[in-house]
């Protein structure tokens, strides 16, 4: 995933990249064209000097012939050569590429073919120079604009880093308050206002979805708990009708057992009902005071409260308790945590099955034998383990994952020969920040 | 005995009504705020259920009028809250019990019947049925003079059924009656059985009549 900044700057460098290669051929063509004519310009002034100093020395035929023989010897880029005929030849001017041997290496030559008239004889005077390779000159030029392609984009990365960042940053602050915004945490939401028309108009719309949603999320929430508060009266009415119709002096056995099952469904309903509120309840932060709590007296007692259950099943407890362990938390939510675990252990044990406990400062594991795995990740949520072979209300679960996540700490659930095991990591004392000496 | 209840929804008061008038209890009725007002300015009660949401007021407010009349009158809250804020608030102010809505009749009845015993009885409480005497301060029975040692479960059993006399009890309410909110997590009411197998073994050994019947297969029924 590419940053913001990095594409913008993607654009133009490809931009400037594609100017600069076209200005090369442009460079060249433009440079050999100005050298060209310079050049050309220049040898014609060379030849007009040439002729009419030859002229002005008034030589006889024979000193001429002379003097331009010497002068083919020493002057290097200049042929006089007698003209084959007395009528005047067109002249002639053209590039040409051939080895030179006094560079030892091919050379190009702009070179001008032209008469020149000495003693009323015509002479063919062909005047070369060397100019530049066309390759060479468009390395340099090329060399010269990726040279300058890399100054643009150095420039390009300083100044988006620079001023873009500055322009973004209204845009990097509100991506951090939303980084930050937790649907459930009941706080206010505030976006930092800019000078950026276009940034405080999202911070506006963000601010109106977003309070749209913790509204939706409160009404949801309340919605629940009205719910099931609600409910509570109306299943009164049913079980306090179930139970006179129980007292009915004609009531037949297969009525009174028609009326057992609508009452057991009916305390099924109930318990759904009672768990869903405190879930509800749980969530609305409704359990907010805490206190110091001996988990190890609090376990103990309670396996104590179940141990007829315990019986019931034939079940073997072990428990290696850690004493003294201290928790902070609701003394409600704990107890209500421990039971469902327990019962759990309970419930979903195989007759003369065993159960271990398991607590020291920094976990409580729970181990109980079962048949077979339970799917770990659908597990803490509402109602997804309901079962026929074992209906309870859907929620235990949810509602100790819901617990630990107010707390913090960390449960979790594997199955390992044959072994259920629940482990709730209590937040690592070792983490906390040491007081300062 | 006699019972005012405060509840706006009168099916329920009806039901309740219906129960416990088959205890001596008589039974009247407030359905909101004003006339529960009234009918406590006006009479006393030997116990009073409370539902806290009413139509016109809070019922802690009643509550809180008992209290600054010096009143006496014992107090069940029943409410559909169960809010432990609720429950200690209601209880510090002075109401001697507290019911969550929904309840079987006959924990109600056995509720109320403690409450009164309680509050009426501060001396010498003693329940007698024939030959079965049971102490509720000292939690000591006995059966023509030879005491009989019940577990914490078995004399709870006999309480509820001695304040549930001829009434049909299910398994279910029992099991709720002896382990409240984990019962209703177990599936298995089974313990209930062993416990009363024991209870009807203890009473019987020490000579004890036979009123502890069992009806349609699951029920219970203590017959006097």
């Amino acid at each position: 995933m590419n940053r913001l900044l990095d594409k913008s700057l993607k654009p133009l460098a490809i931009y400037a990249l594609i100017v600069l290669l076209l200005s090369i051929p442009a460079y060249y063509f433009i440079v050999d064209r100005i050298w060209v004519s310079e050049l050309d310009k220049h040898q014609y002034v060379l030849r007009d000097k040439i002729e009419s100093r030859l002229v002005k020395l008034n030589l006889p035929d024979s000193t001429v012939e002379q003097t331009i023989n010497i002068w083919n010897k020493i002057e290097p880029g200049f042929v006089f050569t007698a003209h084959p005929t007395d009528q005047v030849i067109k002249d002639s001017v053209y590039t040409t590429m051939r080895f030179d041997d006094f560079l030892q290496d091919r050379e190009q030559f702009r070179a001008l073919s032209t008469s020149v008239r000495i003693n009323n004889k015509h002479y063919r005077l062909l005047i070369e120079t060397n100019m530049e390779e066309a390759d060479e000159t468009v390395t340099a030029i090329s060399l010269a604009a990726i040279f300058f392609f890399l100054l643009l984009l150095g420039g390009f990365i300083l100044l988006i880093r620079r001023t873009s960042a500055k322009i973004w940053q209204p845009f990097y602050i509100t991506l951090d308050t939303l980084r930050k915004f937790k649907l459930n945490s009941d706080q206010e939401i505030s976006f930092t206002p800019s000078d950026t028309q276009e940034f405080n108009e999202l911070n506006d719309s963000l601010s109106k979805l977003l309070i749209r949603n913790v509204n939706v999320y409160k009404q949801q929430k309340e919605f629940t708990e009205n719910v099931s508060h609600e409910l509570q009266t109306p299943l009164a009415i049913v079980q306090s009708k179930l139970d006179l119709l129980f007292q009915h002096p004609t009531l037949t056995n297969d009525q009174y057992n028609i009326v057992e099952s609508a009452h057991t469904a009916l305390t099924r309903v109930s318990r759904i009902n009672k768990n869903l509120l405190l879930l509800a309840r749980i969530e609305n932060h409704q359990f907010a005071d805490h206190e110091n709590i001996d988990l190890s007296i609090l376990l103990h007692n309670m396996m104590e409260m179940l141990s007829e259950h315990l019986e019931q099943k034939q079940l073997t407890l072990e428990n290696i308790l850690q004493p003294d362990v201290k928790i902070e938390a609701n003394s409600v939510l704990l107890e209500v945590l421990i039971n469902n675990l327990l019962i759990n252990a309970i419930r979903h044990n195989s007759i003369k099955g065993r159960i271990s406990i398991e607590l020291t400062e920094h976990r409580l594991r729970l181990t109980n034998t079962g048949s077979h795995t339970l799917a770990a990740n659908k597990l803490f949520k509402r109602f997804s383990t309901t079962s026929t072979e074992t209906p309870g209300s859907g929620l235990g679960l949810a509602i100790i994952k819901q617990i630990c996540d107010l707390y913090q700490w960390k449960v979790s659930y594997s199955f390992i020969n044959n072994l259920h095991i629940f482990t709730i990591s209590f937040k690592d004392p070792i983490t906390l920040p040491a007081p300062s000496s | 005995m006699k019972l005012l209840i405060i509840e706006d929804e009168a099916e329920l008061a009806t039901s309740i009504a219906a129960y416990l008038s088959g205890e001596n209890y008589t039974c009247e009725f407030a359905a909101n705020f004003s006339q529960a007002i009234h009918k406590i300015n006006l009479y006393e009660y030997d116990c009073i259920l409370l539902d806290l949401m009413l139509p016109g007021g809070d019922g802690m407010q009643i509550l809180a009028e008992l209290k600054k009349q010096n009143k006496q009158d014992g107090v069940i809250i029943i409410s559909a809250k169960n809010s432990l804020y609720d429950k200690i608030q209601g209880l510090q102010i002075g109401a001697d019990d507290y019911l969550a809505k929904p309840f079987h009749l006959s924990e109600l009845s056995a509720r109320v019947f403690s409450v009164i015993r309680r509050k009426n009885f501060t001396n010498s409480n003693i329940v007698r049925q024939n030959e079965l005497q049971i102490d509720i301060l000292s939690k000591t029975i006995q059966v023509k003079d030879t005491p009989v040692t019940l577990t914490k479960r078995e004399y709870a059993l006999l309480l509820y059924f001695i304040s549930n006399k001829n009434r049909v009890i299910s398994k279910n309410a029992l099991a709720e009656h002896l382990s409240g909110d984990i019962a209703d997590m177990l599936d298995n009411h089974d313990f209930v059985y062993s416990h009363i197998k024991n209870l009807k073994k203890k009473l019987s050994d020490a000579g004890c009549g036979n009123y502890l019947k069992s009806v349609y297969g699951t029920g219970y029924r203590w017959e006097i």
